[in-house]
């Protein structure tokens, strides 16, 4: 169970990646024509139409982490102390805070993106997006690693 | 008056709670893995190791939500102004805190 959890998991973190690198993308450096080529795609997509599809995976995501979380508690954590692996072991819990403050800057990710009255705030949604963008990376990453050290069946 | 003015104030509180939580264990709940148990407030390890997470969120959440409310007391414009800078800024200083709390285990 916990196995399929985490490919869950990791499917829906793949997911969430691929939007919010889209979007901040898009947002950081928005294609003025459409030429046809593949990174003028990359760069004109709709950028707000993935608001709130980001919002429900980043919320998926975070959620199917925190059932496999106690599994890397009580059998990965513990392999990581016994043999000294301080710089995972601190990288995961980083990604665990980034995660957290994440969570909480999606009601003000929503409002900078959906709400009429902040759409002139181009500079605010930006830089939310971008961080919201590096929060997802550092932590599909990190998540990445701690899987490879200690993943699937091991 | 719109309540939605109060979501980045709410994002700016959580990132500064969850911090302020982390520092000082300020847990709602605690869940013990290994018993599959949970319990109110901070309790100490049983069997195993304890979690804490879930209660830094449900504290942070729950401040926030009440900072956020307060705001609407607040004129708008000003609170819209600084928020704007705030909703970044506040998220960006409190990553580079953690980071600096969890510095011993990059640093052995």
């Amino acid at each position: 169970m916990i196995s399929f959890l985490l490919i869950v998991h990791s499917l829906a973190a793949v997911t969430l990646l691929g939007a919010l690198t889209h979007q901040t993308i898009s947002v950081w450096w928005p294609a003025r024509a459409r030429t046809g080529s593949f990174v003028s795609s990359l760069r004109s997509v709709p950028s707000m139409t993935y608001t709130n599809a980001i919002i429900i995976l980043y919320v998926l995501t975070a959620f199917l982490g925190s059932l496999v979380y106690p599994e890397y508690r009580l059998n990965v954590r513990v392999m990581l102390q016994d043999f000294r692996l301080h710089v995972p072991e601190g990288a995961f819990e980083l990604k665990e805070h980034l995660i957290s403050i994440g969570l909480g800057l999606l009601p003000a990710y929503w409002y900078y993106w959906k709400y009429p009255g902040a759409k002139e705030a181009a500079a605010t949604r930006a830089i939310v997006t971008g961080l919201l963008a590096a929060i997802v990376w550092y932590a599909f990453l990190t998540g990445h690693v701690l899987n490879n050290i200690r993943g699937f069946g091991s | 008056m719109s309540v939605a003015r109060a979501l980045p104030v709410f994002s700016i509180a959580f990132a500064a709670i969850y911090i302020a939580s982390v520092y000082y264990n300020l847990a709602l709940v605690t869940y013990h893995p290994q018993l599959g148990q949970w319990a109110l407030l901070v309790e100490a390890p049983k069997e195993g190791p304890a979690m804490y997470w879930y209660g830094w969120l449900l504290t942070s959440a729950l401040g926030a939500g009440a900072v956020a409310a307060l705001s609407l007391a607040l004129p708008a414009r000003p609170v819209a102004r600084a928020s704007a800078v705030l909703v970044w800024l506040v998220p960006v200083a409190m990553i580079a805190l953690i980071a600096y709390i969890l510095r011993g285990y990059f640093l052995r």
